[in-house]
Formats: C-alpha cells, structure tokens, sequence
C-alpha cells in the first residue's frame, strides 16, 4: 500500500527549521544564534552555506572558498535564476520582504553578507 | 512526400521504467496498478492507481526527490522542474540514447519540441498557497514555469537548448496525440528534420482526485480489476502518470544515418464530438471521423489495418462511444481487427497516454504482438462485437491505428507503419 502525507500541501510558510533541513548542523546552530544575538560571524556561515546551495556548478561548489569581495555573477557563476532563487530562500528564513532595487545592489558576497544582517537588524528592531 | 518515422522511445510508466521492462510487462500482460492511499485518508473512494516506481516526489522541494541514480541531473536543471518535469527529462535521455542520438544534435535548429501535460496542479496548489500566507509579499520566482501547463516545453527546450519549433499542447487526455500529430505535419512540411515528442503526467492528490469527484475514477480496491477496458463491470478509470518521449526524424534523414526506424506514422485525423464538455458522444461519430480522417491522410481503407490500440480507458460512456466508432467502420468495410486498450495495465496517465501508446503500438510492431485486453472477462454487450483479444497475439501487426479522445470531444488518431 502506497500511502500520500495527511496533507500533501505543506504549511503556507516553511519554518525556518525546515528550511534548513538539508544543511549541515553547525549551519543550522549558526542561524540560530545569529537570530538570538546578531553575530556576524554567524551569519556569514549562513549566508556562505546558502551561497554554496544555491551555486549552478555543483562541483565549484563542493571545493569553493568564499570572500567577501566575490562577485555573485562572474566569479561565482550565479544566473539571474539562481539569485532570485536565493533571494526567495532568504525571504522565507528571515521572514523579510526584499525589493527589486534591493537585490540589485547586491552584487558580491559581502553585500550579501551586509544585506541580511541589516534585513534582520531592521526586522528586529521593528519587534 | 516526406514521412516522419519514430527513431527512439523513452518511457517513465506505471508498467516499466525503461523499454526492456515496458515490452516485458506489455507482453506478459503484468499491470502496473497498486493500492494507494490519497491524503491519509482510508475512505476515499479511489483505492488504486499506475504507480511511478524507483521514483519519490511527493514533497515540492526538488531537494526532497528521490530518482534513479542512473539519472545526473544538475541542479539548474532541478530547480524548476514540477515532478513530472523530472519523469519527462529521465524519458527523453533515455529516448536520446535509443535514437542514438545526444543533446547537441538536438541544438542546430533543425529540430523542435512539442511536449503535453496539464500542468502540475500539486506544485501551483503549493506556490500559491505561500503566496496568499503571505499576502501576496512574497512568492517561488520558479512558482510560475516550474507549475503552469507549459512548464515541460519551458524546462526542456531550455536544457536541451531547442531552437526550433517549440510548444505546448492542452487538450486534456487527447493532448499528446495533438503534439505527436502536429509533430508529424512539422517533419512532412520539411519545417523540421526532427522533433522529440513529450507526454507526462503527475500521479497524486492534486491530480487525481479531481476526477473522483467528477465520479470518473473506478471504486474497486483490487488493483486487478479496478482497470478493465469495454468490460461489462468497469466502473471508471485508474489515474497514473509518468512521461513518454518519441523522437521522430524525417525518413531519409534518418535512414542515412543509420537511425533504428520503429515505425512510419502514415496520417493522422482529427475531428471533434461538438456535443459536451466532459461526455463523449454517444454514437462515437467524431471519433469515427477522427479515424477516416487519419484513414485518408495515410491513403488506406479500414480494412487494412492489422490492429486497433483503443483510447479505452475503462469508463463506462467511454468505452461504450469508441466501441461505436470502432464497430461503425467494422460494419463499413467488412472487417474487424483486433482491438485492445492497453490501459488495462497502465491505467489511465491522462494527456501522455497518447504518445504512451504511440510507443506501444511501435514496440508492437517492431516485436511481432498484438497486446491483449487485460482484465476483460465479460464484455459489455455495446463492446461485445468488437474482436477484442483477451491475451497477447503472437502476431507482427504492419498496419496499426491508434485512437485517443479528451475533454470537450477532442479526438485524435493516428496510423502507424512497419518500417
């Protein structure tokens, strides 16, 4: 007997846990302190392991080291797809809206890595 | 006059994978029908279906799936593909390496990509449902080709880079003969020297259960008698799903390359009931214009046809409206050739189920059998006259129709020819 979940819809918004599901345990243990006390050292292994997921060549991405000063595009071999894609990901873990205007000032990983520590000040703040 | 002929198959079925086990499971009349239990909820009436095995994607996180290994797919490939965009990638590699053919042939503009499904109602049920959580704020940037019916030409001319004739067909469960006849007219017009031809269909909640409600679905619980085509006892269809691909190249082309020909596709016709939104005609005489129309594309009478693989998918007006058409011709010319709905094993994949059995009559063909009726045991007396076969005929059919018919009376038929 085959069966399908109660609900095959999953909730409306994924809780950060889930996620986060596939990521290694020390990147789930950093979210969760960079959400309780704002470390950026925190973040920026979040943000890398997010980059690293979201990267198209898997291979590069298996081996690749991160800088602050790398750009998404070139150096890393981001598409637009993927960006968006990403973007979407950070949306649902930091349960924050980005604008377009937003995600085209991030063009490195150090924007990136400034952008979602502001995002998540500003959303805490708010609080 | 330039004849488009079937050079590769690739199937994801309920019945088989890969086409060893397809011909195997045809032959052997082994189903591919399982219980199943839809939304943890035992007392649903739809207790069965064509399960996809070696297969896992009931989450709608591609992250989540489960699929052969044999398969390397990348995640730019992945991330915007609904769960039977990865069926339909897995059917045209494989129909790519049986053509023998590899994806940069595919890239020179010479060739195009005509590609059914309805879309995965599960995936867009998904996006929308965190679209509207959260007011509308935020949303999956691949929500919309990764769901909407188009995605599989969206996935697949991109990764295969197709430059040539790219498009989508919607016709319901007529849509991928749609796709295989404009396909045909695309190589015959010499607008194109090839064209892969894609059906896929998901197997799940959202999918199926829709057509319980319509009460379209059969109640039975025993996976080996809930499917049974023109018998007097069926009571609705068995949903499935997975993906077929045919590659069809133009004749000549084809010969000088040496390709593995399976088929010729000798004509094609449609013609529509013009009666209702959902139930056939009665008589099944746009069904039987279908097939005169298919006749006199191909220049040949009834008579000559070796064998009839009907759309027959178990329902009672169904079956009972194409028995009419069949009977009607039989009557015309004389004859009665063997007819068999091959969904008795397969159940019912829906829009892919025309190039689904597009690909059986050619292993037919190519194998020397004429597939049985599955399942039949006592024919209903509107069906009784056709010469139904109740096993598989050791026999090489030449000359085969095939017959298909959606929502809103569409019917398509082709005519296939041993090469």
């Amino acid at each position: 007997m085959r069966r399908t979940p109660a609900s095959e819809t999953p909730p409306d918004t994924e809780s950060a846990s889930a996620l986060l599901r596939h990521f290694p345990a020390d990147v789930v243990a950093a979210f969760d302190r960079f959400r309780e006390t704002g470390e950026p050292a925190a973040a920026e292994i979040v943000v890398f392991a997010v980059i690293r997921d979201h990267m198209v060549d898997r291979a590069a991405a298996a081996n690749a080291q991160f800088a602050r000063p790398q750009v998404l595009i070139d150096d890393l071999g981001f598409d637009s797809m993927a960006i968006s894609e990403m973007v979407f990901f950070f949306e649902d873990l930091f349960l924050v809206t980005i604008a377009n205007e937003e995600i085209l000032r991030v063009r490195t990983v150090g924007d990136l890595c400034d952008f979602v520590r502001a995002k998540h000040a500003a959303r805490a703040s708010a609080r | 006059m330039r004849t488009a002929v079937i050079t590769g198959l690739g199937f994801i079925t309920s019945i088989g994978n890969d086409r060893a086990a397809v011909l195997r499971n045809l032959r052997s009349q082994r189903h591919g029908i399982e219980p199943i239990e839809f939304l943890g909820n035992p007392s649903l009436s739809v207790r069965v279906a064509g399960t996809i095995k070696e297969f896992s994607t009931e989450s709608p996180s591609w992250r989540d799936w489960r699929y052969p290994a044999r398969y390397e797919l990348t995640r730019e490939v992945l991330r915007g593909l609904p769960p039977h965009g990865l069926y339909a990638l897995c059917a045209v590699e494989q129909a790519l390496a049986d053509a023998r053919l590899a994806a940069p042939d595919l890239q020179g503009g010479e060739t195009g990509l005509y590609c059914a499904s309805a879309g995965s109602a599960f995936l867009l049920h998904h996006h929308l449902a965190q679209m509207r959580a959260v007011r509308g704020e935020r949303g999956n940037p691949l929500g919309v080709i990764s769901s909407i019916a188009g995605t599989l030409n969206f996935n697949l001319a991109a990764h295969y880079k197709i430059r040539g004739a790219v498009g989508g067909f919607a016709a319901a469960c007529a849509s991928s003969s749609h796709a295989l006849g404009c396909a045909v007219d695309d190589i015959r017009l010499g607008r194109q020297e090839r064209m892969v031809v894609v059906g896929a269909e998901e197997m799940n909640a959202d999918s199926v259960l829709p057509f319980a409600v319509m009460r379209a679905l059969s109640s039975q619980s025993d996976p080996g008698l809930a499917s049974r085509p023109f018998d007097r006892e069926r009571d609705g269809f068995v949903a499935s799903g997975g993906a077929v691909c045919l590659i069809l190249e133009e004749f000549e082309a084809a010969r000088a390359r040496r390709a593995n020909i399976y088929a010729r596709i000798l004509g094609w016709g449609q013609a529509a009931d013009g009666y209702s939104v959902a139930m056939p005609e009665p008589t099944g005489a746009g069904l039987a214009t279908a097939i005169r129309r298919a006749l006199k594309d191909a220049n040949l009478p009834f008579s000559a046809l070796d064998y009839v693989n009907a759309h027959a998918t178990s329902t009672p007006t169904g079956d009972r409206a194409e028995a009419a058409a069949i009977l009607s011709l039989c009557r015309e010319s004389g004859s009665a050739p063997p007819v068999s709905s091959t969904k008795g094993l397969t159940g019912h994949p829906l829009s892919m189920s025309g190039v689904m059995e597009a690909a059986f009559c050619a292993l037919a063909m190519t194998e020397g059998f004429i597939p049985g009726n599955a399942h039949l045991t006592d024919p209903d007396p509107a069906c009784e006259a056709l010469n139904l076969p109740r096993t598989t005929v050791e026999r090489r059919p030449k000359l085969v129709l095939k017959n298909s018919s959606g929502f809103g009376g569409s019917n398509v038929c082709h005519i296939f020819g041993l090469s």
